[in-house]
């Protein structure tokens, strides 16, 4: 049984007239890694420093172990965080960065608390740099400092303000799984903000997707990425073609549908599906990196001519025009046949890449 | 040996180093070699080298003065520190449009001549200033308070006049400071009031020490003030050369110059070694 650690409640905040967070309801468990995950702009760094203290909030409740911290300062509330930019002490050399939050807290006499840094700097693979000054780090040490700095007091959860933000992307990746392992040897509860899937995909036990604001959905990894609830989701989350299609028929979770002047049928089992009706026009969003093309006539497949080809590496990103709509296909060298620009292909996928959404009033800033 | 380059690169520089070398240069080393020469009995200088001007710094009179000049400095820049640090701190932290308001009701007073502003103190502090009439008139006081002429009021107004030097000096320094270092601070379990001496005071030393040079030098030399608010009863570096000048002992003053100057040089010192290896600086 998960013990929830902390709970926001309905929390509301407002910029002047701006509505930054609305109604954000979220319970985090202990020991859980959490990502908050979003388009800047989209409010998660304020969830993260009302949770912190740093910003107050304007109504809600906020209850960490069943005890409101809402009107506490932030010296106040057993949670740390790890800015963005480090926030490292520029006067102040490494050991003496680690050893602040004991020191102005007064928890450690300097025996025990040499003994404890110690322990953080190991922990972050920081040992022997305690002399260096800051500005004589590099990204990725800076970054270990900052989360030692954090740990030291041993907090009920550490918050993560896009700490990798930084970093180029091989350290990025590096840092990813560091992280990850840092939390499991620690079993410190996490709440890491970003706007990079990848990141979250990766690390996360349990992805919040946010957007303007509001919880968009919550869930696992596997979850947010294969079943999105609606059309932000599966247009932020993975790599999808997004189409309008017109359904002919539904029957329990198969539906026939009209795209542009194909006809398919798929299976959807996606829970955002069953919104969708026969008659109304609804989103389709397949995975680029699933959809395969044939040159020669396939069964239930779309009809379309190839209208550009990219060579990126490992990925060959092939354009097909069909009717009205373009649509991307991603191929890792594994074409099934040879097509050049120009050619007529038939397009068809797995029945999971795809997912049938209802068609929301609100599609602005979606590439619908 | 010969790089043209390097000529290139430093020509701009021409000018400059021509410009400081006509009015600073030569200027002080007037000063200097004039503080070795001697004079007749009429006050006309004589090419005649001696130390007797300055042995003669070293009769206690005149210690008495480099040490009044000393205290009125180091007081000012005490001060001036004391009233500017808060607010420069306070209007750093204004929202953008209020800032530069505030900014500019604090250098307002220099466009008013600082001779005026001197003589707004006395009118202030006379025995039949505005605030002896007050105390007066409410029964405060019976007889009029002697707030003129002593070495405090010359370090009220020497305060008065030097004080947007310091407080210009810290608010560049606060202003520079990043708030999520004591945000983070705060996120650590510092009060407002540890975050103040552990993070904001040593990360704004450099604004410090600059206003207090900035204030220092200045205060050592001033002596329109400690005339006009000292009534002549405290004298000052700045008043002793004064008088030597019009006293025709002008190899005795360039001598006292010199010795001011070096005491600048003391401050100018301790500060280059304050912000050493500090990305701000007055010199840098």
């Amino acid at each position: 049984m998960t013990k929830v650690l902390l709970q926001l409640k309905k929390v509301n905040k407002y910029y002047g007239n701006a509505h930054i967070l609305k109604d954000i309801s979220l319970d985090i468990n202990d020991g859980e890694f959490i990502t908050l995950l979003g388009p800047s702009g989209c409010g998660k760094t304020t969830i993260l420093r009302c949770i912190a203290g740093l910003e107050n909030i304007d109504s809600g409740e906020i209850l960490l172990n069943g005890v409101s911290i809402k009107d506490l300062a932030p010296n106040k509330r057993n949670v740390n965080t790890v800015f963005q930019n480090y926030a490292l002490f520029p006067h102040l050399n490494v050991y003496d960065n680690v050893a602040y939050g004991p020191r102005v807290q007064k928890s450690l006499d300097e025996k025990e608390l040499r003994k404890r840094v110690a322990e953080v700097l190991e922990l972050v693979q920081m040992s022997g740099y305690e002399k260096r000054m800051t500005h004589q780090l590099s990204g990725g040490q800076r970054q270990r400092v900052a989360i030692a700095r954090a740990l030291i007091n041993e907090p009920d959860i550490l918050l993560l303000d896009e700490p990798l933000g930084a970093l180029d992307l091989k350290l990025r990746k590096y840092m990813q799984t560091e992280l990850k392992h840092l939390q499991k040897q620690t079993k410190t509860t996490f709440v890491y903000v970003t706007h990079d899937q990848e990141e979250a995909l990766n690390m996360s036990d349990r992805i919040v997707v946010i957007n303007k604001g509001e919880i968009q959905q919550l869930g696992d990894p596997r979850e947010i990425y294969n079943n999105p609830r609606n059309l932000f989701v599966a247009d932020f989350i993975g790599d999808r073609n997004i189409t309008r299609v017109e359904i002919l028929e539904k029957n329990n979770n198969h539906f026939k549908l009209k795209l542009g002047s194909n006809i398919i049928d798929i299976k959807c089992f996606a829970a955002a599906a069953e919104d969708c009706e026969a008659g109304e026009t609804a989103i389709l969003a397949v995975h680029m990196d699933k959809v395969r093309i044939y040159c020669t006539e396939t069964p239930n497949s779309l009809l379309g001519e190839v209208i550009s080809i990219h060579y990126a590496g490992s990925q060959v990103r092939t354009e097909v025009k069909i009717d009205a709509e373009i649509v991307t296909v991603i191929e890792y060298q594994n074409s099934n046949c040879d097509y050049n620009v120009g050619d007529k292909v038939y397009l068809s996928w797995e029945e999971s890449a795809a997912v049938l959404l209802p068609l929301e009033d609100d599609t602005e800033g979606s590439n619908v | 040996m010969f790089n043209l380059k390097k000529i290139k690169q430093n020509a701009p520089a021409v000018p400059i180093l021509v410009w400081t070398g006509i009015l600073v240069g030569i200027p002080l080393i007037y000063v200097v070699v004039l503080s070795f020469l001697s004079r007749d009995s009429l006050g006309n200088i004589v090419f005649e080298f001696t130390w007797e001007n300055y042995k003669r710094i070293f009769d206690p009179v005149y210690l008495k003065v480099f040490y009044n000049s000393f205290l009125l400095a180091v007081l000012t820049g005490l001060i001036t520190l004391l009233i500017g640090y808060p607010v420069a701190y306070f209007t750093a932290n204004l929202e953008a449009n209020r800032r530069s308001l505030a900014m500019g009701l604090i250098i307002l007073p220099f466009w008013i001549s600082s001779l005026l502003r001197v003589y707004g103190w006395i009118i202030l502090l006379g025995n039949n200033g505005l605030i002896n009439s007050l105390l007066l008139k409410f029964k405060i006081i019976d007889k009029p308070l002697t707030m003129m002429y002593n070495f405090g009021t010359v370090l009220v107004g020497t305060a008065y006049m030097l004080i947007p030097f310091m407080i210009v000096a810290l608010y560049n320094s606060i202003d520079k400071l990043d708030r999520s270092l004591l945000e983070a601070s705060y996120d650590l379990g510092a009060s407002k009031w540890k975050t103040f001496f552990k993070i904001t005071l040593p990360l704004t030393m450099p604004g410090i020490a600059g206003g207090f040079t900035l204030v220092f030098i200045p205060a050592l030399g001033l002596f329109f003030i400690s005339d006009l608010l000292g009534g002549g009863k405290n004298i000052f570096l700045g008043n002793l050369i004064n008088a030597q000048i019009k006293g025709r002992n002008r190899p005795l003053a360039a001598a006292f110059s010199v010795g001011m100057i070096i005491l600048v040089l003391l401050v100018l010192y301790i500060y280059t070694r304050i912000t050493k290896n500090k990305k701000e600086g007055l010199f840098l």
